[in-house]
């Protein structure tokens, strides 16, 4: 296969990277000043006993060095701690967390990916027209929106039309399938259309810039000078190359979505993983926010991993 | 007089800021036979490689074009990118500098010659991969590198390649803009020698652009002269170099180092005007060694002096009048 | 992540521009996208300095009801305080300024130098400098930021610090790159063949070119810093004391603005915030493209080349 060792090269070094995010992350909770290491003893309505065994089972008695093989020993096991905020394990709540977030954040995605394409491709296409200045404008204009404030725009727009919190409606007694899957349409809109509206933008600038570059090519003037229509030369040349950049950007905008999520998961009450690690800040739940601070950074990783993988499978030119 | 290829009039500009044009190409006008060799020359920034692009209708939306192509008689450029494209690669094929990603890096070689087979209808499938084999071992390829990147062919190879596919339709003129330069000096012979006996066997035309005379000398019978976006002189390649009629074509040509070392190689001072600012007089008077009053006020027409020699330089008027 | 941003149009630049001094001024007077962003970063920032001078009302001062509606003697009406929200927002843009500027200098200052460590010594110090810029890289700054403004309390400081510490790893890279090619030019080698110090030759003839990008990376910085103070701000970690625009969409989101259909309360200052990235997005990608050498000649458009009709014969001057 050509340039094994160049996967097995980014594999590795993803796998460092998540080794290093996860003892940075203990190196943020439990080392920290003061604050953070005995908070996780210091477990809210626990009794004396409660604290004892958490105490052991963390091994906060122990010296810094076994806290941390401990840590790695758990981690392995999948077992992150329990919340404080509702006495289950870490990991189960992020679960749930997880598979609210991930539809929401993906038909965003979808959204802005197909809008993004589309406006970028015309906009190059169409350079030195009113169409160009109007779609990268536009694209700037959501680009520059601060996410959480677009999504509180949406809200005074559709309040009366949509719902503006939560997943699913609470009052809906025992729905039909096809009532639960409306409603949960209806809620799952307007976060998804501010994730989908912010990152769309930002899209579009992607694809125009890696277009017009392209389309400037010496590749560009041979295929020209050989005949072919223009449309073609758009498709077969043009997009075909140029899908190396934006696939790539693309990808690796992906692992920062889900923290960016944060910000429309609260304006939305969305339970999702980004919301999971707001409510935890605020409470001061350590084990969430530890468990969810290292999701949200494998996350990255396995996004980032993914941009190179895809880059070394659309270049012929990458061989090691 | 239906020559196989007549530009007459050939003017480009080029849109800039502020409302200002860049007159590139300010009336060219040259005629090819078939199997001619016609060099274009002069320094870099003299429109020879814009002309040939205008040729074939490969400007950028920012230029502008005016004159006439005439391929077999039909004004090709009449009717703008309509009716050009019908002409490309079949009639009309260019190669580019070598340099140049001028192959596109994500497709295999073959699969862009089997691109122009098929799009013209010269064949398809497996006939389209069979002639593209014979294609390359006519300029010297492996077939079997017909499935390979370009960027796993050498400099000179890739040059090749390019060449194999400008003559997969049977063009009749092969235009060659700059071929060798960015090659090596060993490359550089073997592409020039290739370009020669092809353009033989298969009697095609050439239009060859360069700055480097020796290439000129050796593959062209009859050049043109370039400078500041027109032709100052034209005739056949020993007549400019042992009489130019031209100051530039003498100052050029004695600017070529000697491979017998005779000489020390003079560079001519200065430098060409700004072709976005109108200009009076010959565009030369500023640097040319034998300026007198007539130069600055009066631009120089391109006029025939001879039979297939013409220069555009009141010096010659001079020696008319005098004579 | 910043976002290459070509000029729209299609004209070609026929001078590049030399100077590299004047770069920035030469950029801004050529490109409209750029003129425009500078104009408004001034005119806000001049906003911003004469707050306490311009402001029509105090800003403690509560001149009306809870969200009062917006009338001539208040444009935009009054905020959950009962303050006047075109004061709020002078006020604000200075604090949310005040703040996208200093993180910027903190990260223009970490970036920077280790940029041009990285790529001034090269060899083990660029690796492993590098090694520590991708791990900070592949760190969620959000989530990070929430964390560390959670843990470390909320005051202005803080925020300065935690975004500047996170935003330095794309300055850095970029600096890196332009310091590896301006390293190699004939006058740094000869100057340290004449026995320059390392600092000298740094100072003396690295920054100077590396300037103009480092430029316009801080301007780009900025956009994201003032992003971030206002996510932060909205996530209720911002400083208290301090009204910045964020603040001002977290107050009227927590008092329920919207519910009570106070639009204006959420609205101006969040356009605020839009316009001001607006404007450091494009002045900002203006002088990135204008310092990268992109390729400026499309090959292929919609539109192609135009034909003028043929005025005069051959080679006669038109």
């Amino acid at each position: 296969m050509r340039g094994a060792d160049y996967v097995v090269k980014r594999v590795v070094f993803a796998l460092l990277t998540v080794f290093v995010a996860i003892t940075i992350n203990f190196a943020l909770f439990r080392l920290a000043p003061g604050s953070a290491v005995t908070n996780l003893a210091r477990v809210p309505h626990a009794t004396p006993e409660t604290r004892l065994a958490i105490k052991r089972q963390f091994g906060l008695d122990k010296s810094k060095f076994a806290q941390y093989w401990i840590y790695l020993g758990q981690l392995v096991r999948g077992n992150l701690g329990v919340s404080f905020a509702n006495s289950q394990p870490v990991s189960k709540n992020l679960r749930t967390a997880l598979i609210n977030t991930i539809p929401m954040v993906l038909l965003g995605t979808v959204f802005a990916i197909v809008l993004g394409t589309l406006t970028g491709v015309i906009a190059a296409w169409r350079r030195g027209t009113k169409v160009e200045g109007a779609s990268v404008t536009t694209a700037l204009a959501f680009y520059s929106m601060p996410t959480h404030w677009l999504g509180l725009m949406l809200v005074i727009l559709f309040a009366g039309t949509l719902p503006t919190g939560g997943m699913s409606d609470e009052f809906l007694l025992n729905p039909s399938f096809f009532t639960h899957l409306k409603d949960l349409a209806e809620h799952v809109a307007l976060p998804s259309l501010t994730l989908g509206l912010v990152l769309y933008g930002e899209y579009t600038l992607i694809v125009r810039s890696a277009m017009l570059e392209t389309l400037g090519e010496d590749y560009i003037l041979t295929a020209r000078a050989k005949g072919l229509r223009p449309r073609a030369i758009l498709r077969r040349h043009a997009l075909r190359n140029a899908m190396l950049p934006i696939a790539t950007l693309v990808a690796l905008s992906l692992g920062y979505i889900v923290a960016g999520a944060i910000l429309v998961e609260t304006v939305f009450s969305w339970p999702g993983v980004g919301r999971a690690v707001y409510d935890a800040v605020l409470q001061r739940d350590y084990p969430m926010l530890q468990g969810g601070f290292l999701l949200l950074t494998i996350s990255v990783v396995f996004f980032n991993l993914v941009a190179d993988l895809l880059y070394f499978k659309l270049d012929p030119r990458i061989t090691a | 007089m239906s020559g196989l290829l007549e530009v007459e009039g050939l003017q480009v500009w080029f849109d800039l800021d502020r409302g200002r044009e860049l007159h590139a190409v300010q009336g060219v006008s040259f005629s090819l036979e078939p199997g001619e060799r016609l060099g274009l020359v002069g320094e870099s920034g003299c429109g020879k490689t814009t002309t040939v692009l205008g040729l074939l209708g490969l400007l950028p939306p920012s230029a502008s074009v005016a004159g006439s192509v005439r391929l077999n008689g039909v004004d090709i450029l009449a009717g703008g990118e309509q009716t050009i494209r019908p002409h490309r690669w079949v009639d009309l094929a260019i190669v580019f500098q070598g340099a140049m990603n001028a192959l596109n890096p994500v497709k295999t070689v073959g699969s862009q010659i089997v691109e122009a087979l098929e799009l013209h209808g010269l064949a398809r499938g497996r006939d389209a991969r069979l002639r593209t084999g014979e294609l390359l071992e006519s300029v010297g390829i492996p077939e079997a590198r017909v499935d390979r990147f370009p960027h796993e062919f050498s400099g000179g190879m890739r040059q090749r390649a390019a060449i194999a596919m400008a003559l997969a339709c049977n063009p009749s003129v092969l235009v060659a803009d700059e071929p060798t330069t960015a090659l090596d000096v060993m490359v550089q012979a073997q592409i020039l020698e290739l370009l020669d006996s092809l353009c033989r066997d298969f009697g095609l035309a050439l239009l060859l652009v360069t700055h480097d005379l020796p290439v000129v000398a050796e593959l062209c019978d009859r050049a043109a002269v370039m400078y500041a976006g027109e032709i100052v002189e034209h005739g056949p390649v020993d007549a400019l170099y042992h009489e130019p009629r031209h100051p530039y074509t003498r100052l050029l040509f004695a600017a070529t180092p000697d491979l017998y070392g005779e000489g020390v190689p003079a560079s001519i001072p200065g430098a060409p005007p700004r072709l976005d600012l109108p200009l009076t007089g010959c565009p030369f008077h500023t640097r040319c060694d034998r300026a007198f009053a007539r130069c600055p006020q009066e631009r120089p027409l391109l006029r025939e002096l001879e039979r297939g020699r013409s220069a555009a330089c009141h010096l010659n008027d001079v020696v008319a009048e005098v004579v | 992540m910043s976002v290459a941003l070509q000029e729209p149009g299609l004209i070609v630049d026929e001078e590049p521009i030399r100077s590299r001094r004047g770069i920035v001024w030469e950029t801004v007077r050529r490109r409209p996208s750029a003129a425009g962003g500078a104009a408004v970063l001034l005119l806000l920032a001049l906003a911003a300095v004469l707050a306490p001078v311009l402001a029509p009302y105090d800003l403690h001062e509560q001149v009306g009801p809870v969200f009062g509606h917006p009338s001539w003697s208040h444009p935009l009406g009054l905020d959950d305080g009962g303050i006047d929200m075109v004061t709020l927002l002078m006020w604000g843009v200075r604090i949310s300024l005040v703040v996208g500027f200093a993180a910027t200098f903190v990260s223009m200052v970490i970036g920077g130098t280790i940029g041009v460590a990285a790529g001034y010594f090269g060899g083990k110090v660029d690796t492993i400098l590098m090694r520590i810029t991708d791990y900070f890289l592949v760190i969620p700054d959000v989530p990070l930021m929430i964390i560390v403004a959670a843990i470390w309390g909320p005051s202005l400081f803080h925020i300065v610090i935690v975004i500047g510490i996170l935003l330095w790893t794309s300055t850095a890279r970029v600096i890196r790159a332009q310091v590896k090619s301006v390293r190699e030019r004939v006058y740094v080698k000869r100057a340290r063949s004449l026995g320059a110090s390392h600092t000298r030759v740094v100072f003396r003839h690295v920054l100077p070119q590396v300037a103009p990008l480092l430029i316009a990376n801080t301007v780009l910085t900025i956009a994201v810093a003032i992003f971030d103070e206002t996510a932060l701000s909205f996530l209720g970690l911002g400083d208290p004391s301090r009204i910045s625009l964020g603040k001002v969409i977290e107050n009227a989101f927590q008092r329920a603005a919207i519910s009570t259909g106070a639009w204006w309360a959420i609205v101006p200052p969040g356009a605020l915030v839009a316009v001001i990235i607006l404007a450091c997005s494009l002045l900002g990608g203006a002088l990135e493209d204008a310092l990268n050498p992109r390729l400026r000649v499309s090959h292929l458009a919609a539109r192609t080349f135009r034909l003028r009709p043929l005025v005069g014969r051959g080679s006669e001057v038109v």
